[in-house]
């Protein structure tokens, strides 16, 4: 099998990396200590290890890293500036819609694809559009509770 | 995973010929969420990944003018269900697509990837079955169509043989008079379906012209209820034609008993299906 130095673009920054094909994206980014991004069950079907890949929300352990070179990667750490937290994950802090966190980040990334998509959906859109995401902790309320409260603050225009 | 080799053809005809190649030994991969996880899983073995994303307009869903629409082996799942035409035209395929609960699969899989799986309880499969689908396969010998119905040779075994692929599926468009429905049962609305079925029929003058109903995860492939719809063919649909011809759909289904339901309750539930489905078809012929 033959290893390759392939060229990713993650949270805005290259990164130059010994490839193998047989890794996955979430193999590539945990290796880049880019630990943000979770995996649950492994095999595509609790949305834990969603990031985005030019802007699609994609299942990192579900993905060969070498498949998205020179792709926009964008991972739970492309979120937050510095210690500046995005307005989901204020919104998901403040809200009590975190509790062990495991889901998080994949929730949030999922969160943000929706909201770059549909900057008004009704609570059912949420709904719908979080069904990829499964949480064990919270009971799903709070967490589309602050999806909306994100989706309003972004219609104002706050950051 | 088990280590591979990894390929990028930039050409359908350069993909057909690394799976002539490796045969058995290749998986391709469209959009990842069967292939990947099953790897992961030990699953499927492939010592040779064929990927399909490089391949230039493999994504398109075309229009065609008054002779219906085609869709690339890479059309993704999602653009199926944002698609205005489908949605208008072949509802069941929207209604299919969207009811599978996870966006991200629905941004990464593709229409061609779930229909080669070969699974039964592929709800997309029984609605295009009901739709008339057509397949454009291509090999290293050159290119082939066929109905969707000749597609499924046994449980998860398509036609395919060494060296094609799936480039194309082709709906054609609804006649006037054409009422189509979907409808299925799960445990839990994340869940694969106990069953589903779909149907089509074509009412010119009150009577029945054509009629397809297809039944999911009731056989080790998807079928054609083909004696149930032969009662329906030529005929008024009344509610005496609805019931006899869901009982006899019922008898036509070969279903196993597995996690998610008993063949007896597949049995019944298929004739329970049957008859809303060409029940809600009829009022959409209208």
């Amino acid at each position: 099998m033959k290893k390759e130095i392939v060229n990713f673009k993650i949270n805005g920054r290259p990164y130059e990396v010994i490839v193998s094909p047989n890794m996955t994206l979430y193999d590539l980014l945990r290796d880049l200590h880019l630990t943000g991004t979770k995996r649950s069950c492994g095999v595509g079907e609790c949305g834990s290890c969603t990031v985005l890949v030019d802007g699609n929300p994609t299942l990192a352990c579900s993905t060969l890293a070498i498949a998205v070179r020179d792709k926009e990667i964008l991972t739970i750490e492309g979120l937050s500036r510095g210690a500046q937290l995005h307005l989901l994950q204020q919104a998901f802090v403040d809200g009590g819609a975190i509790q062990c966190g495991f889901c998080t980040p994949g929730m949030i990334m999922m969160a943000k694809a929706l909201l770059d998509e549909n900057p008004n959906p009704t609570r059912e859109e949420v709904k719908e559009g979080l069904g990829g995401n499964l949480c064990r902790c919270t009971g799903y309320v709070k967490i589309i509770d602050a999806v909306m409260v994100s989706a309003e603050k972004m219609r104002k225009g706050d950051k | 995973m088990k280590p591979f080799e990894y390929f990028e053809p930039t050409t359908v005809r350069e993909a057909t010929e690394l799976l002539s190649t490796y045969g058995g030994k290749a998986g391709i991969l469209a959009g990842g969420i069967d292939l990947i996880p099953r790897m992961r899983k030990g699953e499927i073995e492939a010592e040779y990944v064929v990927n399909l994303q490089k391949i230039p307009n493999l994504e398109q869903i075309a229009a065609h003018e008054d002779s219906g629409i085609t869709f690339g082996a890479m059309a993704r799942l999602r653009s199926i269900e944002l698609s205005k035409t489908i949605q208008k035209k072949y509802p069941i395929l929207f209604e299919a697509v969207h009811q599978i609960t996870s966006v991200q699969t629905k941004h990464m899989g593709t229409v061609v990837g779930n229909v080669c799986v070969g699974t039964p309880a592929s709800d997309v499969a029984t609605s295009l079955f009901a739709l008339g689908a057509r397949l454009k396969i291509s090999g290293v010998k050159g290119e082939r169509t066929e109905p969707i119905e000749k597609f499924y040779v046994d449980y998860r075994l398509t036609s395919l043989k060494r060296g094609e692929m799936v480039t194309e599926v082709a709906l054609p468009d609804p006649p006037a008079g054409t009422g189509t429905a979907f409808l299925n049962l799960l445990r839990t609305h994340a869940d694969i379906a106990k069953i589903s079925v779909a149907a089509a029929i074509v009412m010119q003058y009150g009577i029945c012209r054509e009629a397809r109903i297809a039944i999911g995860a009731a056989a080790p492939t998807v079928f054609r209820a083909v004696k149930a719809e032969a009662l329906l063919t030529g005929q008024k649909i009344t509610a005496e034609v609805i019931n006899k011809a869901s009982e006899t759909a019922s008898g036509e289904t070969r279903p196993i008993t597995d996690l998610r339901s008993t063949a007896e309750y597949r049995r019944e539930m298929a004739k329970v299906l049957v008859r809303r489905v060409l029940e809600k078809a009829l009022e959409r012929a209208r």
